[in-house]
């Protein structure tokens, strides 16, 4: 790594986060060949619609597993708001919708990540809950009128994790120029970190957990 | 070609079940070994290889006559298909000619939407096709101008299969005759069913038969809002990205500082 980078994610945690982002795009691809008729052709890739649907419940075990390992290693951090904070934070809007002087500092996560950590949570877990008696509607315990209700739900989880996902996607990638390297190498510049985690910066500094790269590797 | 409905009259039924062997010999179904439950229905509800049953009911009217009831349950062939709505592989449809719901099972992918969906509970799930099943009104039979395999076996008139309006007119007359109780079953809801009913006695008198059979709003919701919507809300966000990254502009770290050998603290 070169020389004065800053360690920003384990291991663990980018495969987490891949097992995760990878099967949850599987499933979309998938959801949306049977959604939309006139995605049924994405079927033909799987030896057809049977196959897709295949696919997309095994995949859901996988995401399922993924978004428990990721609910337990990221709740403390991204699932809670510290007050007043992330207050401060969100009435600037994190500096991104409009001009802000200074943006109130954050720690490794600011509170916009922890929406998206908590909504993607939320909804995962709509979807595992509602996805699950959707493959095994007679496992449904609380009859026909509310099994029909599952069905829009699973729909609805789709809408807000879709969206959210070319949000995600932005704000990873182009929307903030250094970013996507904390889930690739997993290695950050120190400016990238002063400008995005200024407060998780100073709290590694002041505790003395900052890995730094010597450039020998 | 016009509209077409079955009808069956249950004052005109003797229950001799014709139809339901019928059903079983057009469609090549095997019979199941089924368990014996009082009555001479059986098998007790439809299944995976029975499309069709006549319910048979003992029913003590007001005046504390005792009659014997039946009914035909099958696929109503809604003209408002919930079945069809949901269906992702189009393996449920609309017959052109006829608008009675068609059904191919080689695109069938097994997902039980539809048995979900069905305000009747009709169509049943097969374990070992991985494949569901319902009536089709012998499509086979009915494009090719033959009556459907039940009507064609009823030996007493209770089954019609015609033009919808040739029917409803006979069904007039017939009710007239059958007095105050009597009613159709089917016209009123899911914009009108393809096989409908001329009961003797009021429907809600009829063990297990829908009372106010509708497509789920839930159904609305999924399909006709949150279908669109999706779309919608994700092209709203690749646009307003795009207009965040033109107009407001990313969030770029600060200019390059000299940074400080000394500074390094921690266990790199």
């Amino acid at each position: 790594m070169k020389k004065g980078l800053i360690k920003v994610t384990s291991g663990y945690e980018r495969f987490v986060h891949w097992l995760l982002a990878i099967s949850c795009l599987l499933l979309c691809f998938t959801g949306m060949g049977m959604m939309y008729e006139s995605l049924n052709i994405l079927g033909k890739v799987m030896g057809g619609l049977h196959g897709l649907k295949v696919v997309h419940n095994i995949t859901g075990v996988v995401f399922g597993v993924a978004l428990l390992m990721a609910i337990q290693m990221w709740w403390k951090e991204a699932g809670l708001f510290v007050f007043p904070e992330d207050i401060d934070w969100i009435l600037t809007a994190g500096g991104y919708l409009w001009h802000v002087d200074k943006v109130p500092e954050t720690g490794k996560y600011n509170p916009g990540q922890k929406m998206f950590f908590i909504t993607v949570a939320l909804c995962g877990l709509l979807m595992l809950a509602t996805g699950f008696f959707m493959w095994f509607p007679g496992a449904f315990p609380l009859g026909t009128e509310l099994l029909r209700w599952l069905y829009p739900l699973h729909a609805f989880g789709f809408f807000v994790i879709f969206a959210f996902f070319f949000v995600h996607l932005y704000l990873g990638t182009i929307g903030n120029p250094g970013t996507v390297q904390a889930m690739i190498t997993g290695w950050v510049t120190r400016n990238w970190l002063k400008k995005q985690h200024p407060g998780w910066l100073k709290e590694m500094e002041h505790e003395g957990t900052l890995v730094i790269s010597d450039g020998k590797k | 070609m016009a509209e077409k409905i079955k009808l069956y009259d249950d004052s005109k039924c003797t229950a001799c079940r014709g139809c339901q062997l019928a059903c079983k010999q057009w469609n090549g179904l095997k019979a199941l070994q089924t368990v014996h439950s009082g009555t001479y229905q059986n098998p007790p509800s439809l299944q995976s290889n029975t499309y069709m049953i006549i319910h048979f009911q003992d029913y003590v009217d007001p005046k504390g006559e005792v009659k014997w009831l039946f009914r035909k349950e099958a696929c109503m062939h809604c003209t408002d298909a919930a079945c069809v709505t949901v269906c992702p592989s189009g393996a449920l449809y609309y017959n052109k000619d006829f608008k009675t719901v068609g059904m191919d099972r080689e695109k069938c992918i097994g997902c039980k939407e539809c048995v979900a969906a069905c305000p009747f509970e009709v169509p049943r799930y097969d374990a070992k096709t991985e494949k569901v099943t319902k009536c089709d009104m012998c499509e086979s039979r009915i494009t090719n101008k033959l009556d459907p395999a039940c009507v064609k076996a009823c030996p007493t008139g209770a089954l019609k299969w015609g033009d919808k309006e040739a029917i409803m007119s006979a069904v007039a007359k017939r009710k007239e005759y059958l007095g105050v109780a009597a009613t159709t079953y089917g016209d009123k809801f899911v914009g009108g069913t393809h096989f409908m009913y001329l009961l003797k006695e009021l429907p809600d008198v009829y063990d297990g038969i829908k009372k106010n059979p509708k497509v789920s709003f839930s159904i609305t919701i999924w399909k006709k809002w949150l279908k669109p919507l999706s779309l919608l809300a994700a092209g709203g966000v690749i646009g307003g990205s795009f207009l965040h990254y033109v107009l407001h502009g990313p969030k770029r770290p600060d200019p390059e500082e000299v940074i400080q050998e000394d500074k390094k603290q921690g266990g790199a």
